[in-house]
């Protein structure tokens, strides 16, 4: 009779003692993502696909002069330069090959314009191989953006070296 | 003050110094600056304004040294070395220095190397990483040259064709201003403004286009001065380099090709500097003219003539159409029917396999490299040939005392001879003479300038003997053995005859007889002409009575980058005896038949005597002097074969044409006119299908079953044989009498007509060059002011050039050097025919103008 009690006690008593773990997660929040439904924010500093940055008076930034191409150590990046209507200047071509990428941010630690990022962008997968040589079109953003930590940073370099921004 | 010095060091023997360099010591010629006599024992230091081949200025001091006993630092480039200096290259005191230098030039330097075309090879770059400081302690707007538009940073403003200064990037160091004037004698670039807004610019409403315009971008320590041909095109570090050599002027100046191996293509020429050819400096037509070589003209593959069109055909169908009616010609009509003509700008190794090709597989004897010259002599062994095979070197030009130019408007023709003549004017002191039918560039310094009437050249020369013999500037003996073997001619008849002064022939005279040192320098106007062989023998006598040879150098110089290899390697119809006898050694025999040079071949293919044609590389359709011959002779030929790198005059008349190579696509070697043998590496792969004049030679003997004979070893080491002869031919002992030889007049026609090359083309494939072209892309006819107001043109305007045989419409163009009536025509442009007004048979060719009115 007692060891009928006990394995009952047992069953009621010390299963959910040892369940208690997991009984636990039945209240919290969910780790997981309803991936592709939502999405999960990335760190400021995530090094994702990267997008070339645009002036405030939405010129491009980048000139095409090539250190990010030299830093590389993937040698995923070719570009080719151009004279744009002022004299300046101006990438013709500049694409980055997304499957040589190794994402180390190099390129942006280069660039002496402050023209491309490391973006939060994760998602490429294509069918096709070409798909993932990204052109100048596909990462030139549309507006220069405003909240750019790093662009700080770099401000306060060149305000040190006596160059004001183009549009101040 | 280094004239001075130099003058000193010439005049006094070489005294040396000892100073002590970061303890070591070193010992120099007194006269050497502290900063030479560093870098002799290899110790650097940093310098920007300082240019070896250029004076001292001592503008931008990072060359701080420090010397024991003087208060303060001193720029060593601009310090003599004295006996007993203690000199200090890095001591702190130096270290700082140069900082704060580089601190001061950083000041107004805009940091836009992102954008700079000198980035990766800025001097300024690399002194700043290596003797600056990582941080600035500037904060105020830089200095700016731009007023117009403040919206972009590029402060860029074209001073010339293909040179962009950005003057916010200057540092002032002057090299560009100093090398323009004293290396180049141009000035249309200057200083302009003082203290903190000074600038280099254009002058006032003039161009940066002088023919050597593109040294000033090389030698910029920064990105002031860029070139359009390289702007924004690809960074430096990105590009590999080879070495070569120059292919479009005789001196073969060094050259480097950068280039980008994966896109067979080259990106530009920069300088190797060789200070016993071209001391650092190429003319703009070295520079821009490798852009031919990547033109989208480029013949790409073999063309036969089927049905009155030609055809893209393979190689093999096309050598085996040559070799069969090659050899059905040699065989039917013997080997004498065929000619070949070569282009004395191809390798050694293509004009020995043409020459080979021709002598040992066809035994025919007719080869000629000379395609723009008008009555050639049959025989090789005269006079203008000996003096062309005498000894010349460019480097001698520089402690020459007395230089005589005759017969050459050097800046078109031999532009580092020319820069070698200005640098011994400036640094040396030398005197010059320019003797010339017309009115040149060069003569600006001349000591005189003898400007005489076209056709007179041996009346000068016997006038200039004349006058010595007169003056008795000579011995008695060599006097008295010229009047006996010349006879007595009465030197103001001789003076009037040639239009020139008895003056300035006496000045010439004395300072001929008075030179220690002397350069006779003999160019194109002389050879061109009709007249080469009484010329010869003027300046030969001339050479004998003044003792020249002992003196110095005389020589003819030769025009294309190989000339003196094709002159060497005997493609010639009949060589000389010497080479001949060599060949006989090499190959066991050669052909006896008649031989024929290039006016007697074309004449003979007019009259159907010759039935084939072989032209390798060369344009006779555009330089040969009377276009109509030409265009008869080749338009007969039964089998016309031409290989060239475009389409030119000569392969749209051809039955086969194959594509050539271009000489920055295979190694080669080049015998420069001092007779060096140079070697120009391949840079890229050929273009198309195209194929080097001696692949197409040996491919074509294979097919006549001799293809044992074009062994490249054997090849190689029997042109090494043949270039090694080293001798000389002697000079006539015997004074020439001078026979007066003149052409008809024919009514109406007044103004003679001179041919030239224009100074920033060479031939005609530099045409294909878009940079080149920018510089002058059209054909003008050049005259006076004077003449251009007597036919009330204006600069630009059509002019009516009419000749016996032609007339084409051109524009005009006035020229500031030329004074008397006579007209210049570039050959270079293929749009305007200008060969088509002269006759091979003239002398000078005579041509009336007259204004096209619209």
């Amino acid at each position: 009779m007692n060891e009928v009690l006990k394995a009952v006690g047992n069953v009621f008593l010390k299963m959910p003692l040892g369940f208690v773990v997991t009984l636990r997660h039945f209240f919290k929040k969910p780790v997981t993502l309803d991936y592709p439904y939502k999405k999960k924010p990335m760190t400021p500093r995530y090094r994702g696909k990267h997008y070339l940055e645009r002036y405030d008076d939405s010129t491009e930034r980048c000139v095409c002069c090539g250190l990010c191409a030299a830093a590389c150590p993937a040698d995923a990046i070719y570009m080719e330069p151009e004279e744009n209507e002022k004299g300046e200047r101006r990438a013709k071509i500049y694409e980055i090959n997304l499957l040589r990428c190794i994402f180390c941010g190099f390129c942006e630690e280069a660039c002496p314009e402050e023209a491309i990022f490391l973006g939060q962008d994760y998602e490429f997968s294509d069918v096709n191989r070409n798909a993932f040589i990204y052109t100048k079109e596909e990462m030139l953003v549309k507006h220069p953006r405003k909240d750019n930590p790093f662009k700080r940073l770099y401000r306060r370099v060149r305000k040190v070296h006596g160059v004001t921004d183009k549009i101040s | 003050m280094a004239q001075e010095t130099n003058e000193k060091a010439a005049a006094t023997p070489v005294t040396m110094v000892t100073l002590t360099i970061d303890g070591q010591s070193v010992t120099v010629p007194k006269g050497k600056t502290v900063l030479e006599a560093a870098r002799s024992v290899g110790i650097d230091i940093p310098t920007f304004c300082h240019h070896p081949k250029l004076k001292s200025v001592g503008s931008c001091r990072i060359c701080y040294v420090e010397i024991e006993k003087m208060p303060k630092l001193q720029v060593s480039c601009a310090t003599e070395a004295m006996d007993g200096m203690v000199v200090s290259t890095n001591s702190d005191q130096v270290k700082q220095g140069r900082r704060a230098v580089i601190e001061f030039i950083l000041l107004n330097h805009p940091l836009d190397c992102p954008t700079c075309d000198k980035g990766g090879e800025c001097d300024l770059q690399n002194l700043t990483f290596a003797h600056g400081t990582d941080d600035s302690r500037n904060d105020f707007q830089k200095t700016r040259f731009r007023e117009d538009d403040m919206s972009t940073t590029f402060d860029d403003k074209s001073i010339g064709p293909e040179i962009v200064l950005n003057r916010n990037r200057c540092i002032l160091c002057y090299k560009c201003v100093r090398s323009n004037k004293d290396a180049f004698g141009e000035y249309d670039l200057g200083v302009y403004e003082r203290g903190n807004i000074a600038q280099i610019d254009s002058a006032p409403g003039e161009q940066v286009d002088n023919p050597f315009s593109g040294n000033l971008v090389e030698i910029c320590p920064v990105g002031a001065l860029t070139n359009r041909d390289w702007r924004y095109k690809i960074r430096v570090w990105l590009t590999e380099t080879t070495p070569s050599v120059d292919n479009f002027q005789s001196s073969g100046s060094n050259i480097t090709f950068s280039k980008e191996r994966q896109k067979n293509k080259i990106y530009r020429v920069t300088s190797r500097p060789n200070d016993d050819i071209d001391d650092g400096w190429l003319p703009d037509i070295t520079r821009y003219g490798y852009q031919i070589v990547n033109s989208p003209d480029r013949l790409k593959k073999p063309l036969i003539k089927k049905g009155g069109t030609q055809v893209e055909v393979s190689w093999d169908e096309a050598l085996d159409t040559i070799a069969k009616r090659l050899a059905n010609i040699k065989d039917s009509k013997g080997s004498v029917c065929i000619g070949g003509l070569a282009a004395p700008s191809l390798d050694n190794r293509s004009l020995y396999g043409f020459s080979k090709f021709f002598r040992k597989v066809l035994h025919s004897n007719n080869v000629d490299y000379r395609s723009d010259c008008r009555m050639l002599p049959s025989s090789s062994d005269t006079i203008c040939s000996r003096l062309a095979m005498q000894p010349f070197s460019i480097s001698d030009l520089d402690d020459s005392d007395v230089i005589v130019v005759f017969g050459s408007d050097l800046i078109r023709e031999h532009h580092n001879e020319y820069l070698r003549m200005r640098k011994a004017f400036n640094f040396n002191g030398a005197r010059l003479f320019s003797i010339t039918p017309y009115a040149v560039k060069a003569a600006d310094i001349a000591e005189l300038e003898v400007v005489h009437r076209p056709g007179k050249e041996e009346f000068v020369l016997q006038a200039v003997c004349q006058a010595a013999v007169e003056d008795r500037l000579v011995d008695d003996q060599t006097a008295g053995r010229f009047r006996e073997q010349v006879g007595n001619v009465d030197l103001t008849e001789l003076c009037r005859s040639a239009g020139i002064s008895t003056d300035s022939v006496k000045q010439i005279a004395r300072a001929l007889a008075s030179g220690k040192k002397i350069s006779f320098v003999v160019g194109e106007i002389v050879t061109r002409s009709r007249e080469r062989e009484p010329i010869a023998a003027a300046i030969c006598n001339l050479n004998k009575l003044f003792g020249l040879h002992d003196k110095g150098q005389v020589a003819i110089l030769a025009r294309y980058a190989n000339s003196k290899g094709a002159q060497k390697l005997g493609v010639v119809p009949v060589p000389h005896k010497m080479l001949v006898d060599k060949m006989n050694v090499l190959w066991s025999e050669t052909p006896s038949c008649e031989a024929h040079n290039t006016d007697a071949m074309l004449a003979l293919l007019k009259k159907e005597e010759i039935d084939s044609l072989f032209v390798l590389g060369a344009n006779p359709m555009m330089v040969y002097p009377d276009l109509q011959f030409a265009r008869e002779g080749l338009e007969r030929a039964d089998f016309l074969v031409a290989c060239d790198l475009f389409e030119t005059e000569t392969t749209q008349l051809a039955d086969v044409v194959l594509p050539l190579c271009s000489w920055a696509e295979y190694d080669g070697d080049y015998v420069n006119l001092e007779g060096r043998n140079q070697t120009a590496r391949a840079a890229i792969k050929p273009i198309g299908e195209s194929r080097t004049g001696f692949d197409i030679m040996a491919a074509l003997a294979a097919r006549f079953e001799a293809s044992d004979l074009f062994e490249v070893d054997a090849i190689e080491s029997e042109i090494s044989q043949m270039l090694a002869i080293a001798d000389t031919p002697a000079l006539p002992q015997e004074y020439t009498q001078v026979r007066a030889s003149e052409d008809k007049e024919k009514d109406g026609f007044d103004i003679p007509l001179y041919l030239c090359d224009d100074p920033h083309h060479s031939g005609h494939l530099t045409e294909k060059s878009p940079s080149l072209a920018e510089f002058s892309g059209e054909a003008y006819a050049e005259i006076s002011f004077d003449l251009a107001n007597r036919l009330k043109l204006r600069n630009g305007e059509s002019v009516r050039v009419e000749s016996p045989v032609g007339k084409i419409i051109i524009p005009v163009k006035i020229s500031e050097i030329l004074n008397t009536d006579v007209v210049l025509l570039p050959r270079n442009f293929s749009s305007t025919p200008t060969t088509a007004l002269m006759m091979r048979k003239r002398r000078v060719d005579m041509v009336k103008l007259s204004k096209v009115d619209d």
